[in-house]
């Protein structure tokens, strides 16, 4: 029980700490670290991205048409709700727990057990300024740029695919779709994918810096958790923040009260 | 007590392996093992009971700015040389510059190649390798040349030839000659096991 309420405190902590210490992102080598941090979340990631989108986008017009036997409307609007708004943040935010999640708690785990982040105090250099902040801010803008990544190819690649193999007609599907949506939807996963991508580095830095121990066997157990424990907050956060949002959690399953 | 490194045990009886000291013209009067030394000069933290004298200063009364005013003045060169791993040897030595006073950064390219010049006998391709794909004197060296740039009052290096060939010994040798004519009255300690 101590040891989630260090956990709780410690993230919490960290995440205070990357937010009051933003400014650190004018000292160069922090920069340098950021601008790292957004290549390998961002832009390294993108390939796997497309394909994972487009193939999602084509399933659930293709499942809709064909096996529920609905019409391109609602195919449409199935894309909308549930790639738009829900299934693009949590693909973006599964694929970077996946792989810059990982890479980062292991990274920091080796790097505290290798004593590199005492060799940065006596440098007078604050790890949590100079690993936490780039890292932390790096990987939130990474996930919202590939959040709109997944949305975009998901649902255009989606369209265009279904309208190759199914048949259903590209205009009729476009139409529909730029009257079903709105910018709020935009908005709301574009802040929950910053939110995410927050939350993923910061559980990320947080078993990095604390691998539990200063043997190797203590690398793999900081992953572990950074991995579990991301996954569990960003769920967490879809409910709160669908709850919050449209007054609805588990696609619909949990309404607010009217 | 105006020790310019000092530690004193409040006590009566204390072992005197408890207590080190040196002064202009001194050398070390007793040690403290060497990691203990280490750990109390570079966190500013004497043990519960002692007194802690840092470059004529007692550090246990120190507010924070006056504290990091003090530890800008200590510089540490570790055994392995404490290299940032994902950084080439440029980045390294230019790192402490980079993060305190980034308006340095462009004058220190020349003074660099002329410190690896005077100490390393090594080239400046150095500069771009990963600290994986040094030597254990260039690690050395760069972590040297890191600590050189700062200017330090007291400089503490961990054994700097412990195992190192012949030649790369003497090289280290040179160390403390180049400490000194950047550094004018300030101290190097050559911290051995």
């Amino acid at each position: 029980m101590f040891a989630v309420y260090r956990e709780l405190e410690g993230t919490a902590y960290l995440a205070i700490h990357a937010i009051r210490r933003l400014g650190m992102l004018r000292v160069p080598p922090v920069m340098e670290e950021f601008l790292r941090q957004v290549y390998f979340t961002g832009a390294s990631a993108t390939g796997g991205i497309v394909l994972r989108g487009a193939f999602i986008g084509t399933l659930i017009i293709a499942y809709v048409i064909e096996v529920l036997n609905a019409d391109a409307g609602l195919a449409v609007k199935m894309l909308l709700w549930v790639v738009l708004r829900e299934v693009g943040p949590l693909i973006a935010a599964v694929l970077v727990i996946q792989r810059s999640g990982t890479a980062v708690a292991t990274e920091l785990a080796l790097r505290e057990i290798s004593g590199e982040i005492a060799s940065l105090r006596r440098m007078r250099i604050d790890p949590y300024d100079y690993l936490v902040v780039p890292r932390v801010l790096g990987m939130a803008l990474s996930n919202a740029a590939l959040t709109l990544y997944v949305q975009v190819i998901a649902v255009g690649g989606g369209m265009v695919l279904s309208s190759l193999v199914v048949g259903v007609p590209l205009g009729e599907m476009l139409t529909n779709f730029f009257l079903l949506a709105s910018p709020l939807d935009l908005i709301y996963s574009f802040i929950k994918s910053l939110l995410f991508g927050g939350a993923i580095g910061v559980v990320a830095c947080y078993h990095g810096l604390h691998p539990g121990g200063h043997s190797i066997n203590a690398v793999p157990r900081a992953t572990i958790r950074a991995v579990t424990e991301g996954l569990l907050l960003v769920m967490l956060l879809n409910v709160v923040f669908a709850y919050m949002v449209y007054g609805s959690a588990f696609f619909g399953l949990v309404t607010a009260q009217q | 007590m105006s020790a310019l490194l000092g530690y004193v045990p409040m006590a009566d009886g204390e072992s005197a392996e408890r207590i080190w000291l040196d002064a202009p013209g001194t050398h070390s009067v007793a040690t403290l093992r060497k990691n203990e030394l280490v750990a109390a000069v570079l966190d500013l933290q004497p043990r519960s009971g002692a007194r802690l004298f840092v470059l004529r200063t007692e550090v246990g009364a120190l507010a924070e700015p006056e504290r990091q005013a003090l530890l800008a003045k200590i510089g540490f060169v570790p055994a392995d040389g404490g290299l940032i791993s994902s950084l080439n040897g440029w980045e390294n030595i230019t790192l402490p510059v980079a993060y305190h006073a980034p308006q340095r950064i462009p004058e220190l390219f020349d003074e660099v190649q002329e410190l690896l010049e005077d100490l390393g006998g090594v080239d400046d391709s150095v500069l771009r390798k990963l600290p994986e794909e040094m030597t254990l004197y260039e690690k050395r060296l760069v972590a040297y040349v890191r600590a050189l740039l700062e200017k330090p009052a007291l400089l503490l290096v961990e054994t700097a030839a412990a195992g190192l060939g012949p030649t790369k010994r003497r090289r280290t040798a040179r160390f403390a000659e180049a400490y000194h004519a950047r550094c004018a009255g300030g101290t190097y300690v050559q911290l051995e096991e």
